[in-house]
């Protein structure tokens, strides 16, 4: 079975997120699923598993919780999404949900605008428990984790870094890491001279006319990631 | 006998205690003669435990924290003196080597509470990484054997020759979701 997973708590975004992101995919896919969110809500999901306040890990790193192949009920030869719930589905994405991957790999977005890091952790795909050193690792320790990336100076907000330390861990256990085609993703903001930088950019690396036009977007597109700290999904262009 | 656990603040819910009872009676082999839950919440932190030196002074005594897995009969476990776990068989000794999560002790040992009531202010500034260093560091004690590994060592098959496990950081694994070995004995959410 896939399985895709993804986290909610309150704070930043609003629960309607996870409505927009399940019927985006329900609409766009003709692949089962059963879609998955940890929440501290009522959320629109199949399985919705609790989201504790008081433990002692913080906001979006429960979503390595999905790498234990203990989580989630998962059972071996399962494939695993993990998806941030920034992001809205535009296009038929059976080519994405079917993305091939083997043991002892991830899959996750290639993207065309800068990435020094070379991981998007708005998606990771995996067969269930052969990357389950992600999350035994960090259990280990989440109080060190959680900061060591702000710590170090690398990310310049707390609790972020969960994507280095993913990347980390990938390095450090020896997977493969492979990414999807860039052209597949769209970065789009709630600031419209960005948008219209992000739509250049598109257009000169894929030799195409447009990236997101108003409320036409690109044929090659499947995804828009309203990816970046303190980014919303923008509210014009809630599809 | 008395079974004792604590239960304070926001982490721990009416679930765990009742979890501890379940695995207590379904798995332990224990015959108690009163479960005893203390819920007094006098410094917001571990020490809060200390209450029970003072609340039971008599008879034999027996106290688990509620992030255990117990999954087999377990072994004689009533001390008469002051015991508690020495966890450096399987871990660093680190700022100090003892775990309170399985206490035992028969009869009166309120100098413990009295010791530290007297002084609390000074000692939860002082002992700020938890209730274990202060025993370690003021008053006398005797350790169980190995009866209590880590689950962290054991999270991918049951640790045969133990009865039980400490969870340690890894409270999340008795939250709804999990379904490794240990799950099977946690009362159903």
């Amino acid at each position: 079975m896939l399985k895709i997973c993804t986290v909610y708590f309150d704070g930043f975004y609003t629960p309607d997120y996870v409505e927009r992101l399940h019927d985006s995919l329900r609409k766009h896919s003709s692949i089962d699923f059963q879609f998955v969110c940890i929440s501290d809500t009522d959320v629109k999901a199949d399985l919705v598993l609790p989201y504790n306040h008081h433990s002692n890990i913080k906001k979006h790193w429960h979503k390595l919780k999905f790498f234990s192949p203990h989580f989630a009920y998962q059972k071996p030869g399962d494939d695993i999404i993990i998806m941030d719930i920034d992001q809205v589905i535009v296009n038929n994405i059976d080519d994405l949900l079917k993305y091939p991957v083997e043991q002892n790999e991830l899959v996750t977005y290639g993207q065309w605008w800068e990435n020094k890091l070379g991981i998007n952790g708005g998606f990771y795909k995996f067969k269930s428990g052969s990357l389950k050193f992600v999350w035994d690792d960090f259990a280990l320790n989440p109080e060190y984790w959680q900061l060591h990336f702000y710590n170090n100076g690398t990310v310049h907000k707390k609790y972020y870094g969960e994507q280095n330390y993913v990347k980390w861990k990938i390095l450090e256990h020896k997977a493969k890491l492979t990414k999807t085609p860039s052209e597949w993703i769209a970065k789009y903001t709630d600031d419209y001279k960005e948008n219209l930088k992000l739509n250049q950019l598109y257009m000169d690396k894929f030799d195409t006319d447009y990236m997101i036009l108003d409320k036409e977007v690109n044929e090659k597109l499947k995804v828009v990631h309203f990816t970046g700290v303190g980014r919303k999904i923008n509210e014009n262009y809630l599809l | 006998m008395r079974i004792i656990c604590c239960k304070f603040g926001k982490k721990f819910t009416d679930w765990h205690v009742d979890n501890l009872k379940h695995m207590i009676d379904e798995y332990s082999g224990l015959k108690y003669d009163s479960f005893e839950v203390i819920t007094d919440d006098l410094y917001s932190n571990w020490f809060n435990k200390f209450q029970m030196y003072d609340r039971f002074r008599d008879g034999e005594n027996l106290y688990f924290d509620l992030d255990v897995i117990i999954y087999n009969k377990l072994p004689n476990l009533i001390r008469q003196n002051f015991t508690l776990l020495d966890d450096t068989w399987w871990r660093k000794p680190a700022h100090t080597p003892l775990n309170s999560s399985v206490v035992s002790w028969t009869g009166d040992v309120s100098y413990i509470w009295e010791k530290f009531k007297k002084y609390d202010e000074f000692f939860i500034d002082t002992y700020t990484r938890g209730s274990d260093e202060w025993y370690y560091k003021n008053i006398k004690y005797e350790t169980f054997d190995r009866v209590c590994p880590s689950i962290k060592d054991y999270l991918y098959y049951k640790p045969l020759s133990y009865s039980m496990c400490t969870l340690g950081q890894m409270h999340h694994l008795q939250e709804k979701g999990w379904s490794g070995w240990y799950s099977n004995y946690f009362l159903k959410h």
